[in-house]
């Protein structure tokens, strides 16, 4: 799994720790890396994924809906969550003030029945500690 | 120094300038049945 977890676009190194199942992802500094095929290859790897933790810095944009966003690349954004930190982001909504939240990309569902994960489903952020803003 | 060449040193001094870089710093996934 690590191996094929650090051929992904964007990965600069990964951990893997067999004691408590937890895989850290260093991406690269100027590379592009998505968490949705970082999920995928996970699953490819015949591993499931129980949660997935994302640490990011970017701008809060309200999308066309009025959706708060998480804008981390001009072609790569996450919807918010809607809880009381995300709230509590919505004056910055499109202004230049970078973010940097720790949040939760993936959690799987009850259930023990092993689900594939879908790249094509935008993953939604819940946003779980405020950083920085800058 | 004329405003066409302020306007050039600023075309050629601010890609140069730090910034902090919209990006994904760290993630961290919690796997199951690895072994």
């Amino acid at each position: 799994m690590k191996q094929h977890l650090g051929r992904q676009s964007g990965v600069q190194n990964v951990e893997v720790s067999l004691i408590d199942g937890k895989v850290e992802v260093t991406p690269k500094e100027d590379g592009r890396i998505d968490p949705a095929q970082l999920l995928k290859a996970t699953y490819d790897s015949s591993v499931s994924v129980a949660e997935l933790d994302m640490t990011a810095r970017g701008k809060i944009v309200k999308d066309d809906s009025g959706t708060l966003v998480l804008q981390v690349e001009p072609n790569q954004s996450f919807k918010l969550v809607v809880n009381e930190l995300s709230k509590a982001l919505e004056p910055l909504a499109n202004s230049a003030t970078q973010v940097t939240v720790r949040g939760q990309l993936y959690k799987k569902t009850d259930g023990k029945k092993k689900k594939k994960a879908d790249a094509s489903v935008p993953l939604k952020l819940l946003i779980l500690e405020v950083q920085k803003k800058e | 120094m004329n405003a066409k060449q302020l306007a050039l040193l600023l075309l050629f001094v601010c890609p140069l300038a730090p910034h902090a870089q919209a990006e994904i710093k760290h993630i961290e996934m919690r796997v199951e049945g690895m072994t």
